[in-house]
């Protein structure tokens, strides 16, 4: 995955770039708690350390997130992954892919990867077990030439996990 | 002829030669395509300023603001007339009369197609323009404010000097206001350069897509306000809905939000480090 979509990614347009300068500087003097942003010289791909929240199925436990951003964003929606090995979760695939209505249909422009993360994590907290999707390995079989999650047609079965 | 006649056929074939050469690079023969347009046809503000538009690619100032100025007088609405004016006078460091033009550029250009290159373009010269203007006044006011402090640091130390020998008991009283004093100029001063020391810009004066200071800023229905470039793209590209609200929005609905641009203005005439960009 990273070889073939980090190539054909065209660089950040110069709205997007002000953008993220402004993102980044905004996370190094207040970064949303429970995360740590891991320092790269690569604004256009963001690895972000999650810490799973204290009380909940995924307390002490850490997870990697690689965020991607496109030439246009934020009028696109970066691409946010989990680095396998991803959270037992019965919206995140075993390759990573995150089943979030946000990241997808409903992304908006007003949204910021802190406030991204935010929804993942609490994503993660609200969790009741721990298990993969129903169609886990159909999907992530499908997905083996290296598709985006960006390039699925999301069906989202409920609000409430 | 007449001072309203149409640009004649010749002179129009000379315009197009003349953007033919100017494509090419070749400045003297679209210059002379299009003072030949000039003398048969005078009254058409693009000759003029077509012809500027090769002068400022040749750093000939003095001839882009004859041209400008020209093509400004046969129309007022000219953003490139006004833009190219104010470059030629920000070269010449008249400043004020620059920015003027610059800012009549800026709105005539936002009023004809507020997601224009040119909109931008005039925009990132009027910021550096307004940048330059306050890093030259700051640094003149920065440089009085020190030598203030230090002439008042050293009156300070000489009352106290005097003091001192003068009064053998007490010391540590007169310590005890000396250094309070020091402290409290210190705060003074600190105080005086607040408004030319970078900072943040604060929240309510940035849209929160571009996170940057409001230009052109809008208002939608739901009282949230955009940058409205931005909020244009985001309704053409996302969705016709509200960034924040998510309550459906069109285009016909925006409105200037006149407020807020005011007070991006008395901010920025205020704290001129804000007009750098990126």
């Amino acid at each position: 995955m990273t070889s073939a979509s980090a190539s054909s990614r065209k660089a950040l347009s110069k709205i997007a770039a002000n953008r993220l300068q402004k993102e980044l500087l905004e996370w190094q003097v207040n970064p949303p708690s429970g995360f740590k942003p891991k320092v790269t010289d690569n604004l256009q791909r963001w690895v972000i350390e999650v810490i799973g929240a204290p009380g909940t199925l995924y307390s002490n436990e850490t997870y990697q997130l690689q965020v991607d951003f496109p030439e246009h964003y934020p009028m696109e929606a970066p691409q946010v992954v989990f680095i396998p090995p991803a959270p037992l979760h019965p919206h995140i695939y075993s390759n990573g892919h995150i089943c979030l209505d946000i990241l997808y249909d409903s992304w908006s422009p007003a949204m910021t990867v802190s406030s991204v993360c935010l929804s993942i994590l609490s994503m993660l907290s609200s969790s009741t077990e721990k298990q993969r999707p129903a169609d886990n390995d159909r999907y992530v079989k499908n997905c083996r030439n290296g598709r985006s999650p960006k390039e699925t047609r999301w069906w989202f079965h409920d609000d409430k996990v | 002829m007449g001072p309203t006649a149409p640009p004649t056929k010749q002179a129009e074939q000379l315009r197009q030669d003349g953007n033919s050469y100017f494509a090419k690079n070749k400045l003297s023969a679209a210059i002379d395509a299009y003072t030949e347009a000039i003398t048969l046809c005078p009254n058409v503000p693009i000759y003029w300023t077509n012809r500027a538009l090769c002068h400022r690619k040749r750093n000939d100032w003095i001839r882009v603001e004859e041209d400008c100025r020209r093509a400004v007088q046969l129309d007022h609405s000219s953003v490139k007339a006004h833009y190219m004016l104010g470059l030629a006078l920000l070269q010449r460091e008249q400043y004020a009369d620059g920015v003027k033009e610059l800012e009549k550029a800026l709105d005539l250009g936002r009023g004809a197609n507020p997601k224009s290159y040119i909109v931008e373009e005039v925009w990132q010269e009027l910021a550096k323009a307004r940048y330059l203007e306050w890093e030259h006044a700051s640094t003149k006011r920065s440089w009085e404010l020190q030598s203030l402090k230090e002439a008042c640091q050293s009156a300070l130390k000489e009352k106290h000097d005097r003091k001192y020998s003068e009064m053998e008991g007490f010391v540590d009283d007169i310590n005890d206001d000396y250094s309070k004093q020091l402290d409290g100029l210190e705060q003074v001063f600190a105080i005086a350069s607040e408004a030319d020391t970078p900072t943040e810009v604060p929240d309510y004066l940035c849209c929160k897509i571009t996170l940057d200071i409001f230009r052109d800023p809008v208002i939608t229905p739901s009282g949230v306000t955009y940058e409205r470039s931005v909020i244009l793209d985001h309704l053409k590209k996302v969705g016709e809905f509200d960034p924040i609200t998510r309550k459906p929005l069109h285009q016909h609905q925006l409105v200037p939000n006149l407020a807020v641009k005011e007070a991006v203005q008395a901010f920025l005439q205020k704290h001129g480090w804000a007009y750098k960009m990126g």
